[in-house]
């Protein structure tokens, strides 16, 4: 045997050493919420895997598997939300065992009726380009505000009239926005594994076949708020362009408006004009994707 | 090969951003802290440099509670108990948040509370007041605070102990020493002596001092601990004031729109049942349309009907005028003649007269002759042949369907059996 190849598998052993020690570190119990950091943070790579690999097996025994990069990204991005999750909230489960708490987390979103957004519709780069932006409005204002000029080009300014927002909220707008633009976009597309070069490839189908490609994007982004509309407040439901007028001419519940308009693309075409307040509305929006901020 | 290094690097980007943790944002101390429940968001924490608080009660079990950033990294969170409460404080950039998460039989209830970090001013105002003041509101601080004092105290008492020693020492090292009005004997007994009980009066007095100081900081204490329960209470009271104001608030705008809504309900309702009645009535005229044109139709058809009747009536009743005529005139010849008869009769006469219908039947057990006759006769038939225990009969033809009139044959008392062939 080559020297190499000797190096090669005592470094192999090595790891296997390793893990096997990280591993009964985890199963371990720990009594104090630094002592879980310190333990958790060193098998970060391992605890990932777990999680990865149970979502994994989720996903083919509840037949919506396919052995693609796609869906191993999928499984591999939610396995660090979970991760993340499992990090944040495990410091108040002290004493507790962490692998298996981390199994105790993934068990209890995968027990859900539907603990993510699958489709296949979902896994072409415009599908994950729009899941993620869905999914990211529904936990950041930054991107909630972004959704605006994604799926209608429109700006800070625009979004403020439209919504009919007065005050210091129009100027949480623009403040929205710039984040977005700053850090915002490039995270998101960074946490949904989306490449330079699939964006590129976006931007350029759009501009050859914009029609199509708007009508595709119509419908993904369907499908995307259907399900992330969920992470609303129950008390936000959709009404109709009557209630919507009363709440736009009364000016209360502008939380509600920018939340719900931006994930919901019918109650933003029935309440677009509103905000005018009478001067003369533009015409009915329709959906124009904007794969940059 | 580049699938694989594709997803290594997608699995490197993860694992940074979750070691990266809350420092992935960007967000300044300013902006607003997002508040989920069970991964639904239930409000905003919009402090900015002052104490907020964010109260929710929810009709389902807390599983978790997780603070976000405007720009959505996690920031912190906690995971609510089966039962009970649980509180945790998550030290932000400047400020702290504390979480409050109780769950109940049905429902739980999340308190976040945005605690800001002091001023700078703040800070040196409170390093003014001094040791105590920073420690009261807690009673093993308190504790610590008053052992400190002690501490202080003793420490000044052997300082000025070890003042004392070493004037007395450099006092014996000095050459020129002061006249003595004892003898050489006795001087160096003497003067430790007179300065011992000087030194004892001096520690009696120190002690008596430090007592004095040690009460005078223990009613410091005390009335700094009572002022700060005060301001707690105050503060609590403060808390609870607001928080009603914020649940009545949102209890009057959720009944504003419970209302709002009921009242949309119930009118949508109305109008759903008031628009399938019209619908309903529509298709009752419909159908009465329908029913009265076929009326109108079927009268036209009788009327004309009539008519027809009525002309053929009329010239009957000529052609019998004109025959009676004749018949007075010429009676012998009449009545040799075949009479002449209206058309029907002369139909049914032309009708061939039909062979009778022949079926064979069984009798219940212990029907008697008298029934059977009865029952033949009934039929307007007559009995035939018996063979075998069964009866032939003979009736005219009937009108019916073959099957019904098996039927009803069956359908009789004394009759067991039926069949129309041999």
């Amino acid at each position: 045997m080559t020297p190499t190849g000797i190096r090669y598998i005592s470094s192999r052993e090595q790891t296997m050493q390793d893990r096997t020690g990280a591993l009964g570190r985890l199963e371990q119990v720990v009594s104090t919420p630094e002592e879980f950091e310190r333990v958790v943070s060193q098998a970060l790579p391992i605890l990932l895997e777990r999680a990865t690999n149970s979502t994994k097996r989720f996903l083919r025994e509840t037949g919506q598997w396919c052995d693609d990069v796609a869906h191993e990204k999928f499984a591999l991005r939610w396995g660090a939300e979970y991760l993340e999750q499992f990090f944040i909230a495990g410091r108040s489960e002290v004493p507790c065992r962490p692998l298996f708490l981390l199994d105790a987390v993934v068990a209890k979103q995968h027990s859900r009726p539907e603990p993510f957004c699958y489709h296949p519709d979902l896994l072409t780069p415009l599908g994950r380009l729009i899941d993620g932006l869905v999914s990211r409005a529904a936990i950041s204002r930054d991107a909630l505000i972004a959704l605006y000029y994604h799926c209608f080009g429109l700006g800070p300014g625009q979004v403020i009239t439209v919504l009919g927002l007065t005050g210091p909220a129009g100027q949480r707008i623009y403040k929205n926005f710039k984040r977005w633009r700053d850090s915002g976009w490039q995270r998101t597309m960074d946490d949904m594994g989306i490449t330079e070069c699939e964006v590129q490839d976006l931007c350029s189908q759009l501009q050859r076949h914009p029609q199509p490609s708007n009508s595709e994007a119509e419908r993904i982004i369907r499908i995307a708020q259907s399900h992330y509309r969920k992470s609303e407040p129950d008390h936000y439901p959709c009404l109709s362009r009557r209630q919507w007028e009363e709440m736009f001419l009364e000016g209360y519940g502008s939380d509600y408006r920018i939340w719900h308009l931006a994930l919901c693309l019918d109650c933003f075409t029935a309440a677009w004009d509103l905000g005018f307040r009478g001067a003369a509305a533009i015409e009915k929006p329709r959906v124009e994707f904007h794969v940059r901020p | 090969m580049e699938r694989e290094q594709d997803l290594t690097d997608y699995r490197d980007r993860l694992l940074n951003a979750v070691k990266a943790g809350a420092r992935r944002s960007a967000c300044g101390t300013s902006d607003s802290i997002q508040v989920f429940v069970n991964q639904r968001r239930v409000g905003l924490l919009d402090g900015k440099g002052v104490e907020a608080t964010l109260q929710v009660q929810t009709d389902v079990r807390i599983d978790s509670v997780q603070l976000r950033s405007e720009d959505g990294v996690l920031l912190g969170g906690l995971s609510a108990p089966e039962y009970g409460f649980r509180t945790s404080r998550i030290p932000l950039m400047r400020d702290t948040i504390e979480l409050r998460v109780q769950n109940y039989a049905q429902g739980g209830s999340v308190s976040a509370i945005s605690i800001p970090a002091p001023s700078f001013f703040h800070r040196v105002r409170r390093g003014l007041v001094g040791v105590a003041d920073s420690a009261a509101p807690r009673p093993v601080t308190f504790a610590g605070s008053g052992m400190r004092a002690i501490a202080f105290a003793q420490v000044l008492l052997a300082v000025a102990l070890v003042g004392l020693v070493a004037d007395r020492t450099t006092g014996w090292m000095t050459p020129a020493h002061p006249p003595l009005s004892v003898t050489q004997t006795e001087a160096p007994w003497a003067a430790p002596l007179a300065e011992v009980m000087k030194l004892e009066q001096q520690l009696v007095e120190l002690s008596r001092m430090q007592a004095k100081a040690v009460d005078t900081i223990q009613t410091q204490q005390q009335g700094m601990a009572q002022l700060q329960r005060t301001m707690a209470k105050l503060s609590s009271t403060q808390e609870t004031v607001a928080s009603s104001v914020l649940t009545v608030k949102q209890e009057m705008e959720q009944r504003r729109k419970g209302a709002g809504r009921d009242a949309d309900r119930m009118t949508r309702v109305l109008m759903s049942k008031a628009q399938s009645e019209q619908e309903q009535l529509e298709a009752e005229i419909h159908s009465l349309t329908v029913a009265n044109d076929q009326l109108s139709r079927e009268r036209a058809q009788l009327e004309q009907s009539n008519l027809e009747l009525k002309k053929r009536l009329k010239s009957t009743g000529m052609e019998v005028s004109k025959a009676t005529v004749p018949d007075r005139e010429k009676p012998v010849v009449a009545q040799q003649s075949e009479p002449a008869s209206p058309p029907q009769m002369a139909e049914a006469r032309t009708v061939p007269q039909q062979p009778p219908f022949l079926f064979w039947v069984t009798f219940s057990e212990g029907t008697n002759q008298d029934s059977i006759d009865q029952w033949v006769h009934d039929m307007h038939g007559r009995k035939g042949a018996l063979s075998e225990g069964w009866q032939a009969v003979e009736i005219v033809p009937p009108t019916e369907p073959m099957e019904r009139f098996l039927d009803q044959i069956k359908q009789t008392k004394i009759v067991k059996a039926v069949r129309i062939s041999r």
